[in-house]
């Protein structure tokens, strides 16, 4: 595929004025305009229903917008073929709150799936794997299935799973809504980890802790629309936090 | 890159044989009527095919019109018969086939027991006049000019049966049609067993396809499973009713030979061959078309 060339400045993420609106009826998002740098952390926060899902089922263009654009890496997501679709699920890892893993795979055989079904390079699966799998920290694992792993390794699993494309992206949409306290920080510490080493990262999330004490970029969607967008910012805007 | 191939064949095929296990019963009713619709069609194409050949046969046949000459007819008399219809253009030639070799070949019929003929007595079979015609059209008129002659017999005068092709012809026509109504139906009903069967195992399997579109498979990834899947249950339905046809044919026409003396069958391996190729092709076709149904819709969210 030929990629364009695109600069580290220009943004890895645009949103120009995207709305969608469902075959139903729905307005998930109207004129929503954001921009993601390369190497962002970004928390996408805002009440059930806002439009976080949505936003994040766009980027992978598991949905097309009805009006606006959408630019991934320099490439108008609108414009791509269907055929080109697994070339951009590539570049991005995501994650679930329910983790997707196979149940009848070992941890290794769930990660090594991912390089299998895109034609990987097959020789380097074995390394690949161990490494990803070193880095969410499940090394001595590999042979277990997910059913022997606690909530939080399975997660690990998932992300490690994410991460064997070397996404540009990493979407996380709820990763912590199954995992309890301690465990979510976990997994958090691994986000900005992953982060630390280059990758976007995305995560859609309710746990107001998290947010509140990260002080990270925080987009708050509500009805579709971005309510907010500021830099260290927290779950609530500033004034509502104030009149607690 | 020969890795890569050896990755998604087995990765193919290792999901289609867990696939067609783990659904087994309806990919067995898929397989069966698979194999049902291939022994219809097989019957059918080397049934027309006899039939086909019988009527070959009688037309050759019909292209001889016996006249058949009354008892008191002096043999000169009967020789002048003979001179005026060779020097009719329509015909190509005449024998004259006399009471007693007409004795001999009835005799020859391997149908009649030594016993029946003896108790017959007297020859009651009269010599005749067998003309043979280049063109078969032109036998009803012979037929009618001949039965005006005093030398002929009245009782039959001729053995002119104008209805035995024809019947031919309309049996074959008939089974031909039934037939190819019974494997339309059964064909569209095969299809739409197999593509419920690819529903069935994409069913199953939803949640390893989701995963694979969100790492990135290419959508012919996600689907080769499923259509190598149709292609077993099409191949091994077909495989199963070669075999029968294949093994099954001689045995049948050698059956019917003994039954129906008269019905010139023959076993013919040249068509059988071809049969059981297209059988084959068929079988192959039903399961990829059916999967590839069943595959389409689900896979193109």
């Amino acid at each position: 595929m030929v990629s364009t060339m695109v600069s580290d400045a220009t943004p890895l993420i645009t949103f120009q004025n995207v709305s969608k609106t469902y075959p139903n009826g729905t307005e998930a998002l109207r004129e929503v305009s954001l921009d993601v740098p390369r190497q962002d952390f970004v928390f996408l926060v805002g009440p059930s229903g806002a439009g976080k899902s949505t936003l994040v089922r766009l980027l992978i263009r598991e949905e097309r917008a009805t009006t606006g654009k959408i630019f991934v890496d320099g490439q108008e997501l609108g414009r791509l073929k269907r055929r080109q679709l697994p070339h951009l699920r590539r570049k991005i890892g995501i994650v679930f709150q329910d983790f997707k893993l196979l149940p009848n795979l070992t941890v290794f055989q769930n990660v090594g799936f991912a390089v299998r079904v895109t034609d990987g390079e097959l020789r380097h699966l074995k390394p690949k794997v161990e490494e990803v799998l070193s880095i969410v920290g499940l090394d001595g694992k590999e042979k277990k299935f997910p059913d022997e792993l606690s909530g939080g390794e399975q997660q690990r699993v998932a992300i490690a799973r994410a991460l064997v494309h070397d996404p540009k992206i990493f979407l996380a949409d709820e990763p912590t809504g199954n995992l309890d306290p301690a465990t979510s920080w976990e997994i958090l510490q691994l986000l900005l980890q992953i982060n630390a080493r280059g990758t976007t990262v995305l995560m859609a999330t309710h746990n107001r802790e998290i947010v509140d004490v990260m002080r990270r970029r925080v987009i708050a969607i509500e009805s579709g629309r971005i309510a907010r967008d500021e830099d260290a910012g927290g779950y609530h805007a500033q004034a509502n936090l104030e009149s607690r | 890159m020969l890795r890569r191939i050896w990755n998604r064949a087995e990765f193919a095929a290792s999901s289609a044989w867990q696939n067609f296990w783990r659904n087994a019963t309806v990919s067995v009713a898929g397989l069966l009527i698979v194999w049902v619709v291939l022994l219809a069609l097989g019957s059918l194409l080397l049934g027309l095919h006899s039939l086909d050949e019988v009527v070959n046969v009688e037309k050759s046949r019909a292209s001889v019109i016996s006249i058949f000459l009354a008892d008191s007819t002096p043999l000169s008399s009967a020789m002048d018969f003979k001179a005026h219809l060779e020097r009719d253009p329509r015909v190509s030639a005449v024998t004259f086939v006399t009471k007693d070799q007409a004795m001999e070949k009835f005799r020859q019929m391997p149908a009649l027991s030594p016993e029946v003929v003896e108790s017959l007595g007297t020859n009651p079979l009269p010599a005749s006049l067998d003309v043979t015609v280049h063109d078969i059209r032109d036998l009803a008129a012979i037929d009618k000019e001949v039965r005006a002659s005093p030398l002929v017999d009245k009782s039959p005068a001729t053995n002119y049966e104008p209805s035995v092709i024809d019947k031919i012809i309309l049996l074959a026509r008939v089974a031909g049609i039934a037939g190819l109504v019974l494997i339309i139906a059964l064909t569209a009903l095969s299809i739409f067993i197999i593509m419920l069967t690819i529903r069935t195992a994409i069913y199953l399997r939803r949640k390893e396809i989701e995963v694979m579109k969100l790492v990135g498979a290419t959508d012919w990834f996600v689907r080769w499973p499923f259509i190598l899947e149709g292609i077993m249950t099409g191949g091994a339905g077909a495989i199963l009713a070669v075999a029968i046809v294949g093994f099954g044919y001689r045995p049948a026409v050698q059956n019917l030979q003994s039954v129906l003396i008269f019905v010139p069958f023959f076993y013919d391996p040249n068509f059988l061959r071809v049969v059981l190729a297209a059988m084959l092709a068929f079988g192959m076709f039903l399961g990829v078309f059916g999967s590839y149904l069943g595959v389409r819709r689900f896979l193109h969210q």
